[in-house]
């Protein structure tokens, strides 16, 4: 399984970077709604919309694609 | 929340060899809890073959993933049968010559079942609520309840006015009146009023709403007594019914039994330990846990601080599918005991004891 994102679908709401289990621990700044201060997180959100880092960190949880409001991330 | 089962959508598979004696393995992907202890395959010597690999557990119980739990390396995989005696839930059924080696006494065998004693059980459905893999079902007949409580009742048509306020008040919708619109010919709002004595329980609420006095009636157990009532017509009739191929043995049923008619008995012994400083509450270990042993704990009072997750050990079978899904490693599941039948051969006492962690 791979995770994927459509970056048409994503509104930037930042959801899924929040949840993501993997991403609030390399970078617990993001659990209250900052940005990460590293790029070592598997997705950030980057000029309004979502963008991958380090997708091979993914332990394919499922989580972002459970909060995700449109679809823009999922796995596959 | 999710739950950790899938509609069978044919992602079971056979591996086969045929020689002088035909092996076969089957796998069946709805009774897959995916906890992976299938995943430690191999009675050879030299160890793990590696021939079976856990699917990502997470996405496939809590997205809509059309991919198997785990999958099979045909050309790994010895059939030897190990997967098959550890599986906590028999999703995998291996067969020599069309036995199941869980028949055979040189093979071992976990230890676990669970029984409803059907002379205790008083059908009252908690089980069957409780159960997290809707493995029971509990079909019960209740009694009459016009055997429960009689009495008398009778309507004096002649003086009643069709008001309609027993039908209306009747608790149990005993009494039935046919309204029509008055006629010239028949200038009456109503041509009839019955009551059906099945229904009526005598709680004589009629009797006192009834504005002209119409309705004589008296519950015969208030008066009397209880001596006119057979108590065998009060009595509850059923049947439980186990689905052994979805239970995973968590307890949930014996604990939750009112009249202790539910006995459990579980493969593995262990410890279950989570780590609140990790965990993100990202929910993976609640959707996968077969045996609703997490939840999330509510805060009784806004602002109250709970714990990040709950956990009851009573109801765990330390499978470690939670362990396996946590993307943070917050959670240990150690088994300590295996309960098997015993087994002659040294090699399958040292599998089934590496089955501890």
């Amino acid at each position: 399984m791979e995770l994927k994102v459509n970056q048409d679908n994503c509104l930037g709401c930042g959801v899924c970077v929040v949840a993501c289990p993997v991403n609030v621990s390399i970078s617990p700044e993001v659990a209250g709604g900052h940005g990460s201060k590293t790029e070592e997180v598997i997705m950030m959100v980057e000029n309004g919309v979502i963008k991958l880092f380090s997708e091979e960190k993914c332990t394919k949880c499922g989580t972002c694609q459970l909060f995700c409001p449109t679809d823009a991330i999922w796995l596959e | 929340m999710v739950s950790n089962t899938k509609e069978v959508r044919a992602l079971d598979f056979d591996v086969e060899r045929s020689a002088e004696e035909d092996r076969k393995l089957s796998f069946k992907d709805e009774v897959c809890i995916g906890c992976g202890i299938c995943e430690k395959c191999g009675i050879c010597e030299k160890g793990r073959r590696d021939a079976i690999e856990l699917g990502d557990i997470g996405a496939i119980v809590r997205t809509d993933a059309d991919e198997s739990k785990i999958c099979v390396d045909e050309n790994k995989c010895v059939l030897c049968g190990m997967c098959s005696v550890s599986c906590p839930v028999d999703a995998l059924e291996f067969t020599i010559d069309g036995e199941s080696i869980k028949d055979m006494d040189v093979y071992p065998k976990l230890l676990s079942s669970a029984e409803i004693d059907e002379d205790t059980c008083i059908y009252c459905k908690a089980c069957e609520t409780a159960c997290p893999r809707e493995a029971i079902t509990i079909a019960r007949d209740l009694p009459e309840r016009s055997q429960l409580v009689t009495g008398e009742i009778e309507i004096d048509k002649d003086t009643c006015i069709n008001c309609g306020v027993c039908e209306e008040m009747c608790p149990a919708d005993a009494i039935t009146m046919d309204h029509k619109l008055p006629t010239s010919y028949d200038p009456t709002v109503s041509s009839d009023i019955n009551v059906d004595t099945d229904k009526c329980v005598y709680c004589l609420v009629c009797k006192k709403a009834c504005p002209v006095d119409a309705i004589k009636a008296v519950c015969r157990s208030c008066s009397y007594g209880e001596y006119d009532l057979n108590p065998e017509d009060s009595e509850i009739k059923g049947s439980s019914f186990i689905d052994d191929e979805l239970c995973v043995r968590c307890g949930w049923c014996e604990e939750i039994c009112p009249v202790d008619a539910a006995k459990v008995k579980k493969p593995f012994e262990g410890e279950l330990t989570i780590d609140e400083d990790k965990c993100t509450t990202c929910g993976a270990c609640v959707d996968i846990c077969p045996c609703d042993v997490l939840s999330f704990p509510q805060p009784a009072e806004a602002g109250q601080m709970v714990d990040k997750v709950f956990k009851d050990e009573k109801y765990c079978i330390y499978c470690g599918a939670c362990e396996n899904v946590c993307p943070v490693e917050a959670i240990e599941v150690k088994r300590t005991a295996v309960d098997h039948t015993p087994t002659k051969s040294k090699s399958w006492e040292s599998k089934m004891d590496s089955l501890k962690t």
